[in-house]
């Protein structure tokens, strides 16, 4: 079995956002698994992410997580990818500094969002921009 | 094969610090297990010679220090020679527990299985020195915590416990039953409201000295428990979930006794375990609607081996890490209405004198929440209520039927239904 995990980040580091198709019941698994998370066929091919998406919704924290602890503030949303499945990352683009201005930009959603590669600490990963 | 499977005996400590907390101070995390063990065993009036299979919950081996928990415990219980092991589904671990010493005993392999479990989340040692602990902040409990979400991928993501269990989850039913800020914020209130009641009314509680919420608005100063809410005093946590909405980690350990043979040791009434479910999958990979699936796959196995519904239930106690689970959780087990819990806690009837009483001993936040060990609080909550013996928080009539749901982090769900036995 090849690696998973580390061609995907391989991808991010190369600017490629990479996702699995299965070729039985076409669904899209991202960040992509062993398997299908559908239906759990390990007949997967690699698939180049749309990027596109709809942000459903989002928020802050005041207890962030501790690898995260010393970056402030951030976005936190829930994404729909174009091809399906949900994504829970940051968003670039809304201020968080402000609770009405959270609750104002939540009444809007959802709204389109686009993928980006960003080296955040130790690892290329996937964030949405408005 | 054994017919049944009953609950004979529950034990639990105070839960608090064992750095503060008069009932706990100084305690091992073996004294702590060994307290809520004994107190299961008087409760059922078994001895530890009669127990022949143990299985323990512990889930931050960072403050226990342990990671063979069952040797090291068979010693302290009394158990030696005794088949016992460590098993974990983090903090559903103890009401997982009961479906597994279920099928020990109903297999005939076992007679009476001791369901045990322990947390300390307020310190770990220094220097490996189990005497000397030193407290830990919340960033590097959550740290640890945090070991619960997957690693690969979601962590590195900007992985946040507060939005993604608490906050989403409130703007998904918001949005789904199309509630306002102001309205949810006033529910969410209400909710707290109850806990901080029924909390007041457990000795065993976190927060039992702190009395209600109404009496702790008084003492900050407040005229109305909602100035208090909507005050600094209580911010957002992560909009639209406000502080108090969330769990408060205390120390401390839980015991229950599964028996096959129930007629044979005390003369209380025995629970009987009528079914259980177990279902998982990742988290926080939502789909669009912030429910997780496997809560309702969990409801409706446990249900189905039960032989009920969730209209049948006299009682219910759902996993409340974050306030809005009681209501989201409370629809999914068909315990209330979908889309009307918000309106059930605003009218004040999820109380324990209410139509449809909910986690009467208060809960994560307001009895505290010891990782692997809560549940086991929960549980020892149902037998109370089921047998008459909840005190001045006694729901009456007596629950006949009861569920209690929870998840373990991230996202274990596990659903246990109990009848009161004869």
């Amino acid at each position: 079995m090849d690696t998973i995990a580390k061609n995907w980040y391989d991808y991010l580091a190369k600017g490629q956002i990479m996702g699995l198709k299965c070729k039985d019941c076409g669904a899209y698994t991202f960040p992509p698994l062993t398997v299908c998370r559908e239906c759990s066929s390990r007949n997967v091919e690699w698939v180049k992410m749309s990027g596109q998406g709809q942000l459903i919704m989002f928020s802050k924290t005041i207890l962030p997580a501790k690898k995260f602890a010393d970056i402030e503030p951030v976005c936190y949303g829930l994404v729909k990818l174009k091809e399906g499945p949900c994504f829970f990352t940051k968003i670039e683009g809304f201020s968080v500094k402000n609770d009405d201005d959270i609750r104002k930009e939540n009444e809007k959603l959802p709204v389109p969002v686009t993928a980006e590669i960003q080296h955040v600490k130790d690892l290329d990963i996937v964030v949405f921009r408005k | 094969m054994a017919k049944r499977a009953s609950i004979i005996g529950v034990g639990a400590t105070k839960f608090g610090s064992v750095l503060e907390t008069p009932e706990l101070k100084d305690k091992t995390f073996q004294e702590l297990v060994a307290e809520a063990a004994f107190e299961a065993m008087d409760d059922a009036g078994i001895s530890p010679k009669e127990i022949d299979g143990f299985i323990v919950g512990n889930m931050l081996s960072h403050t226990s220090q342990i990671y063979s928990h069952a040797t090291v415990l068979g010693d302290w219980l009394g158990l030696r020679f005794k088949g016992g092991f460590h098993f974990d589904t983090a903090c559903s671990t103890t009401n997982t527990g009961i479906g597994i010493a279920w099928q020990m005993v109903v297999s005939g392999k076992y007679k009476n299985v001791l369901v045990v479990a322990g947390e300390i989340l307020s310190s770990a040692p220094k220097a490996y020195n189990p005497l000397d602990r030193e407290a830990i902040d919340a960033t590097t409990l959550w740290g640890w915590t945090d070991f619960g979400v997957d690693h690969v991928y979601a962590y590195h993501h900007f992985y946040d416990v507060a939005s993604a269990y608490g906050a989403f989850p409130t703007i998904g039913y918001m949005k789904k039953n199309h509630i306002s800020f102001e309205d949810m914020d006033k529910a969410m209130c209400a909710v707290n409201k109850a806990v901080r009641t029924h909390s007041a009314l457990n000795p065993k509680a976190l927060l039992y000295e702190k009395g209600t919420l109404e009496e702790e608005a008084k003492r900050e100063g407040f005229p109305s428990v909602e100035d208090y809410w909507k005050s600094p005093k209580n911010p957002f946590f992560a909009w639209p979930t406000r502080l108090l909405s969330a769990l408060n980690t205390a120390d401390g350990a839980t015991a229950i006794i599964v028996t096959s043979e129930p007629e044979k040791y005390n003369q209380k009434m025995p629970i009987d375990v009528l079914g259980f479910d177990w279902a998982v999958s990742n988290y926080p990979w939502y789909g669009e609607d912030t429910l997780l699936p496997q809560d309702k796959k969990a409801f409706e196995g446990a249900y189905k081996m039960a032989g009920i519904s969730g209209k049948d239930l006299n009682y219910l106690y759902v996993h409340d890490c974050m306030q809005i689970h009681q209501l989201t959780l409370s629809e999914v087990a068909g315990y209330i209405p979908e889309g009307q819990a918000w309106k059930y806690a605003l009218d004040g009837k999820l109380l324990f004198s209410g139509e449809k009483p909910l986690n009467v001993s208060g809960g994560r936040h307001g009895a505290g929440h010891a990782f692997e060990a809560s549940a086991g609080l929960e549980t020892y909550e149902i037998v109370k209520q089921m047998r008459g013996e909840a005190g001045p928080k006694q729901i009456k009539p007596y629950p006949k039927i009861a569920a209690q749901h929870n998840h373990g982090y991230g996202m274990h769900s596990a659903v246990t239904v109990f009848r009161a036995g004869e």
